[in-house]
């Protein structure tokens, strides 16, 4: 008696389909299961005998041989419950074999019966869904976020004795319609660039980070702000594209961060690692490669708080997902990739005590203490951060809105939502997607050597005033580069085709820390 | 390299002023011209952690103390003091270094590139043989030949326990002369300085002021013209003119502009050599 039902396994965010093959015969009472299972599916034997049995369908006291074919594969996930019990049933009669044959099973069993949520069913229904499968039976739980791809049926299902009556053509199951994608707007409602008392200038610089995704490192003493802000930043980010959210939805799958109120991810994630964060988990890895900060972080915002803090080891783990926008993790079994094309925003005192520079306390590090923290950051992280932005605690005439020097309370010093700010960011996307239609690119931060060559053209006033600050600032090749990356990104938001000597201007002044580096290094202060 | 060499008390070019203080060095050791050392110097000191405004003060006292031909003494520490000799350095005066090791160790090491620019015109000398190593005690008891080199001793930045309060202790036991560069009355290192003001050191308005004190007629400078400014150029300048400091955040609101157009002229002013920024804060140039 043999039966054969479909599912299929995932591989980082890709996934294949798998016949699980079942073969009753008789014989001494066994159940095995071959094919390369991993512990978590060979533990559902035991759940599934439990299951069957509790839901009242008679378990086979036969040799019970189970094959998940392709078999040179590792497979691993409890979603193998549902259809390894559904092949049994077919096999045993319980269930018409045709028809268990016409569906796909996605599902892991409660010891009663009842079907649990699981991970990573996004991407092994669209998975199954490039096998040509069209009809998939899988956990209610699950099915907010798979509805997220419309050409597919989804039946959800509550628990086994549910599907087999519907299998038999007893119950009917409605398949799972998309529901109106709700606002999912509530988290960052309650946080505003509004709330934020003054600080217009580290405004400023966040709104033209998040305007061509440049990355961005504020320093400032403890207090200053620095989180307060960094929280807000995603908010001011464009909203996603379909592609977006299924892309990120896919990654939250996997690594189970899905829940039944937020099927999908539908605003750009903000992650926020603490400090202590260790290699893999920043990264992504284990022996079944999972995602990490950066993958999770994907099209939206990493913000690594203190970051001296964290180990250099780390940091430098850093520098590929940056780059690349993808991380690739090589295991035994083959290379797995998620994406990781995030902002990068990173905080920092500007040395260890945090108060150098603030007005108000002293600051009890030496000297050396100071360079110490400095050269922590240096090198080749920083060299992938576009803007440097210093950040002073505000004074309690601006927190109170007391106005005490407002003598000028103008339009020009009202400060702005997050809903403006986004609004002004997106037309600067489009300037820039209309832009590098035919390129490689999307935004002015991935521009390149040749690319600023074409697109970044100066006129002779602005090269001048670059090229004397080049001598006075005694800025690096690098750095010049990067000031004309913001010159550019400063341009689109102001919707100026041409950049102008101010924007270049403006630009020089978020480029703080190779003026600090340039006081540590001793240059006259001319 | 120069070699180095030694001279004892007594010798002609045994620094005269030297000879007056409590507990004189029986010799010193030392690179470049001796000379200098009996020429007419003023002690520029200061903490080693400097502000924005100690580090331009002390570089452009000194860049002033060098026009009018008069030496720059100090003890090339970081901060105040590596500021103090960079400044009249980069004028092209003459400067002499103090150190508490031997003449042939550079202590911070990081100073090496300023020590062999001091060495071009000037002196680097010491109380101790070479190789005797840079140890905390020798700091303190090598600011007694720093004062006593000098007529005045001006103090530009100094917290509540700053070692160039002793240099002045120093001075007043020797019967040299205390300047000290006011600071803000907010700020925890001006502190020491200011204190010194209120115990009796003459403060130093302008850096004229010191011109002033030490006799010597002050020929007729130009003002320094204020460079073609723009309306909102001179608007923001005059700001921190009158503020000395301010955060980007301040001049946003009482100029009533927005900070991206502040940053732009900002630079633009920094390009002019007129402002300058430093950890979130613009402040005078010049």
């Amino acid at each position: 008696m043999y039966s054969q039902v479909k599912s299929g396994s995932l591989y980082g965010l890709d996934s294949e389909q798998v016949m699980v093959e079942v073969d009753l015969s008789p014989g001494l009472p066994a159940f095995n299961l071959v094919g390369l299972p991993d512990i978590s599916v060979r533990e559902s034997k035991e759940r599934i005998r439990a299951a069957m049995i509790n839901s009242g369908f008679p378990f086979p006291s036969k040799r019970i041989t189970i094959n998940l074919a392709p078999a040179g594969t590792k497979k691993e996930g409890t979603h193998f419950d549902l259809p390894i019990a559904l092949g049994v049933m077919a096999a045993n009669g319980t269930v018409k074999k045709s028809v268990a044959a016409s569906f796909a099973f996605l599902g892991e069993l409660s010891l009663d019966g009842k079907l649990n949520r699981i991970n990573g069913a996004l991407p092994l229904a669209i998975g199954l869904r490039n096998y040509g499968i069209k009809k998939i039976i899988l956990p209610s739980a699950n099915a907010a976020e798979v509805a997220a791809i419309d050409d597919i049926l989804l039946y959800p299902a509550e628990s086994l004795g549910q599907i087999v009556s519907f299998l038999k053509g007893k119950e009917k199951i409605i398949p799972y319609a998309k529901q109106p994608e709700e606002d999912l707007r509530k988290f960052s409602e309650n946080i505003d660039f509004s709330d934020v008392a003054g600080q217009e200038t580290v405004k400023r610089a966040m709104q033209i980070a998040a305007a061509a995704s440049h990355n961005l490192l504020l320093i400032g003493p403890p207090g200053a702000g620095k989180t307060m802000m960094a929280k807000r930043m995603s908010g001011i980010l464009p909203e996603m594209s379909y592609e977006e959210k299924l892309e990120v939805t896919k990654i939250y799958s996997v690594a189970g961060q899905l829940t039944s109120d937020r099927p999908m991810i539908t605003t750009r994630p903000f992650r926020a690692p603490h400090h202590t964060v260790s290699g893999p988990a920043l990264v992504g890895g284990g022996a079944s490669p999972r995602p990490g900060e950066v993958s999770l972080a994907h099209c939206g915002v990493l913000f690594l708080d203190e970051l001296p803090e964290f180990s250099r080891y780390v940091l430098e783990m850093l520098r590929q997902p940056v780059e690349d926008e993808t991380v690739s993790i090589s295991r035994i079994r083959g290379t797995v990739s998620f994406p990781s094309r995030f902002l990068l925003l990173a905080s920092m005192n500007p040395c260890p005590c945090g108060y150098y520079g603030d007005p108000t306390h002293e600051c009890t590090c030496t000297q050396n203490q100071i360079r110490s923290y400095l050269s922590k950051v240096s090198g080749p992280l920083l060299d992938r951060v576009d803007m440097h932005v210093e950040i002073l605690p505000v004074k309690y005439s601006e927190l109170a809105g007391l106005g005490l020097d407002l003598n000028h309370s103008t339009e020009a010093n009202k400060p702005k939502t997050s809903e403006e700010l986004r609004k002004e960011v997106e037309r600067a996307r489009q300037i820039q997607l209309a832009r590098y239609g035919g390129e490689s690119i999307c935004y002015n931060s991935q521009l390149t050597t040749g690319l600023i060559r074409k697109y970044c053209a100066l006129n002779r006033e602005t090269e001048k005033l670059l090229e004397n600050a080049f001598h006075k600032l005694s800025l690096s090749a690098r750095a010049h580069y990067k000031i004309i990356k913001l010159g550019r990104t400063i341009a689109d938001l102001e919707g100026e085709e041409q950049i102008r000597l101010h924007h270049i201007a403006e630009a020089i002044q978020y480029r703080s820390l190779d003026k600090m580096y340039r006081g540590m290094v001793m240059v006259s202060p001319r | 390299m120069d070699k180095i060499k030694k001279v004892k008390r007594g010798e002609k070019d045994y620094p005269e002023l030297l000879n007056y203080i409590g507990n004189p060095p029986e010799a010193l050791y030392y690179q470049g011209d001796i000379t200098l050392a009996s020429e007419p110097l003023i002690a520029v000191v200061g903490a080693r952690k400097a502000s924005s405004y100690g580090k331009w003060a002390a570089y452009h006292l000194s860049e002033k103390l060098s026009e009018y031909g008069i030496g720059v003494v100090s003890g090339m520490a970081y901060g105040i003091d590596a500021y103090a000799h960079k400044g009249a350095v980069d004028y092209g005066g003459r400067t002499i270094a103090v150190l508490g090791c031997g003449v042939d160790i550079c202590y911070p090491p990081s100073n090496r590139a300023l020590k062999e620019e001091i060495l071009k015109t000037g002196l680097v000398l010491s109380e101790y043989e070479s190789g005797v190593p840079p140890l905390p005690f020798r700091f303190p008891l090598r600011n007694r030949i720093i004062s006593g080199l000098c007529i005045g001793t001006v103090v530009v930045e100094a917290g509540l326990n700053s070692g160039s309060l002793i240099t002045a202790d120093y001075a007043a036991e020797q019967g040299r002369n205390i300047y000290a560069v006011p600071g803000n009355i907010n700020s925890v290192s001006s502190f020491g300085a200011n204190k010194l003001i209120k115990d009796g050191a003459v403060p130093l308005i302008v850096f004229d002021d010191i011109i002033d004190e030490l006799g010597i007629n002050r020929s007729e400078k130009k003002f320094m013209a204020e460079i073609e400014l723009g309306e909102d150029e001179k608007k923001i300048y005059d700001y921190i003119r009158i503020n000395g400091e301010a955060t980007t955040d301040e001049v946003c609101r009482n100029i009533g502009r927005k900070p991206s157009e502040i940053n732009s002229i900002v630079t633009i002013l920094e390009m002019k050599g007129l402002l300058q920024t430093a950890l979130g804060k613009i402040f005078i140039a010049k």
